[in-house]
């Protein structure tokens, strides 16, 4: 998957380059207003990942560009400002998401993956890890071929740790992305393991195998090694 | 007070005074010329009698209108005006008279000669001039009024249009324009001097609205660089525990700084009026949705949740404030609960009551609303949500209270 990521902060597209990298993507990075217009005019992506706030223009502006030369690239808008204004006017010049700083790595890379699920370029409709098989459009679970009844925060979680797998995924990050930005509110996540453990019980219930792991006071991580 | 209803208020008073000092004026005038032209009818008519009385020798007898007495031995007396009442016989009341009398020596005799007339005409006069005045005083109030009336309408009608096109004004429209035109020197003053102090709101708006996001993205910016790089940190196999542990407390804190300065610029954006767009508001729905989020935070903390929810609380609001207020109250009521403790939610039309079994508050409940207000100073949380309820509350114009009776925490919200 080739992606284009638009942001002037060096530190930062670093980051994300290295961490999509890993993920097996192909990234180009663009600094300043008229590198994206180069790039964008020259090269064709699969996903876009562009900053509002760019030395040189503003990057609603970039929007239109976009459209015209990679009509067929799934765009996610990341702004620091967390401005209502923003997000509605980017949404609507066909932006396909929107995402605000300070983000984790996990949300951004879940949050690609199904950008790219939606746009067909990373082998449609289902997600394999192993013996768990899930089919994103139904939202049904499959272990060894079985279903399994997971509720709704159950499988969101799920699908966030086998888009995140091999890593480690902190609590604060699985809360944000399956209660919303506004369950930070809370300063205990305790509840999310409750989740967890009926998670890890219904996989094993139909022989499969515990993937989840307790990573000391960081998180979790889903992994096979 | 309307402006016409002011000015026809001080005409009237004003003409009116005018007109009943006139009126009066008018009448001691009138009556000074008519006794003058009275006097001068009666002298007239003594000397007609004494020379009748010269040649006659008779005494004439034409009571009430003339009354000649003899009198003797008393000294002559000149011409002297008074005013007398005199029985009239036939009407049978007293009617006033004028009369002019003098003691004067006809033919070696002393007379006493009194000349009179009726005054009856001077009353009818006085009648007159009050009908007069009175309706000339109508006439003109009238055309007055409609005259100002007429004149302050054409004169006024670019200040009303102004008024009206200021109403219309909001600091986050732009393109703000006043279009009245007027050749009165004042009201062309009065617009410039709007359309500058005007152009001044909409651009201090902008700028402090700039002011707040640039910081805002000021500071996000390299908390987004520390937290994906204390990520990617975390994703070293190597770690040893204690080395996970700093970094975890490192990115902790981190979370924290960044929702500590989204809460501050809410409560900035909710301030500066931010949230222009309104639409009817299901509250019901809202709270049942909220309480869905929520509902994992309360099975931890095993509360009893107690619902009390009327579907009929329309609220026209911006949908993100009404979140925010749902959010901060519940989230507060879970927080500061106790474990098996109690959650009861009441909602109708006009209220929305949230209440939650816990600890009495060590200090005063009147500082619960402020900012960075903490019961426990060493709590995690900044104290910014019941601060964030209020400015809502303050906006919206909804009065919010806070009530603590048998160990139960009450917020009412009154819409």
């Amino acid at each position: 998957m080739k992606i284009l990521i638009i942001e002037d902060e060096k530190e930062l597209v670093l980051t994300i380059k290295n961490f999509l990298e890993t993920e097996g993507c192909l990234c180009e990075v663009a600094g300043t207003y008229h590198e994206a217009e180069d790039s964008l005019s020259s090269y064709n992506y699969d996903i876009i990942i562009l900053d509002l706030t760019l030395p040189g223009g503003d990057g609603l502006n970039l929007i239109n560009l976009i459209k015209e030369t990679n009509k067929q690239a799934g765009l996610l808008i990341v702004s620091a400002k967390n401005s209502l204004d923003d997000k509605v006017k980017g949404l609507d010049m066909g932006a396909d998401d929107y995402i605000t700083k300070p983000f984790h790595l996990a949300e951004l890379n879940s949050r690609i993956k199904s950008l790219a699920r939606r746009r067909h370029f990373d082998g449609g409709n289902e997600i394999i890890f192993n013996e768990i098989k899930v089919n994103v459009d139904s939202g049904e679970v499959f272990i060894n071929g079985e279903t399994i009844e997971l509720t709704r925060k159950e499988y969101e979680i799920l699908l966030y740790f086998i888009v995140n797998r091999n890593r480690v995924i902190t609590r604060e990050s699985i809360a944000e992305h399956v209660w919303g930005d506004e369950i930070s509110y809370v300063d205990n996540f305790d509840f999310i393991y409750s989740h967890i453990k009926n998670i890890r019980k219904k996989i094993e219930l139909k022989n499969g195998r515990n993937y989840l792991h307790n990573v000391y006071g960081m998180g979790y991580k889903f992994t096979d090694r | 007070m309307k402006l016409l209803q002011k000015t026809n208020r001080a005409y009237f008073i004003v003409s009116g005074t005018a007109f009943i000092i006139a009126g009066i004026v008018f009448y001691f005038v009138i009556s000074y010329f008519f006794k003058d032209q009275l006097n001068e009818k009666l002298f007239h008519d003594i000397e007609n009698i004494k020379g009748t009385i010269k040649k006659s020798s008779t005494i004439p007898d034409y009571y009430p209108f003339f009354e000649i007495r003899e009198v003797s031995k008393q000294p002559e007396q000149s011409f002297k005006a008074t005013d007398t009442l005199i029985f009239d016989s036939f009407g049978n009341k007293n009617i006033p008279y004028h009369q002019i009398s003098l003691i004067t020596v006809i033919n070696d005799k002393e007379y006493f000669i009194a000349a009179r007339d009726t005054l009856i005409e001077e009353d009818d006069l006085l009648e007159v001039i009050s009908i007069v005045t009175g309706i000339i005083f109508i006439l003109l109030l009238v055309s007055l009024y409609f005259i100002n009336r007429r004149l302050s309408m054409k004169i006024w009608e670019p200040f009303y249009k102004t008024l009206d096109e200021l109403k219309e004004f909001s600091h986050d429209k732009p393109g703000f324009t006043l279009s009245s035109e007027s050749e009165l020197y004042e009201f062309t003053e009065l617009n410039t001097t709007l359309k500058k102090l005007t152009e001044k709101v909409i651009s201090d708006y902008q700028s402090l609205k700039r002011f707040t996001e640039d910081a805002s993205h000021e500071i996000q910016t390299p908390l987004a660089v520390i937290q994906s790089k204390l990520e990617t940190l975390m994703q070293d196999p190597d770690l040893k525990k204690d080395q996970a542990e700093l970094i975890n407390s490192a990115y902790v804190y981190a979370l924290r700084i960044s929702k500590l300065t989204q809460t501050l610029l809410l409560l900035t954006k909710i301030a500066n009026d931010q949230f222009p767009d309104k639409k009817d508001i299901n509250m019901a729905e809202l709270i049942e949705e909220k309480i869905k989020m929520f509902e994992d935070l309360m099975t931890e903390k095993l509360l009893t949740l107690g619902k009390d929810i009327n579907t009929d609380c329309i609220l026209t609001t911006n949908f993100f404030l009404a979140e925010s207020l749902v959010i901060n109250l519940l989230g507060n009521a879970i927080k500061h609960n106790v474990k098996n403790g109690v959650l009861n939610i009441k909602l109708d039309k006009a209220h929305l009551e949230i209440s939650n079994s816990g600890e009495a508050l060590p200090v005063s409940p009147m500082n619960l609303f402020d900012r960075f207000y903490k019961t426990n100073m060493a709590s995690d949380s900044p104290g910014l949500g019941l601060a964030i309820v209020r400015e809502i509350c303050r906006l919206n114009k909804w009065a919010v209270c806070y009530v603590f009776e048998d160990n139960i925490h009450k917020v009412v919200v009154n819409f």
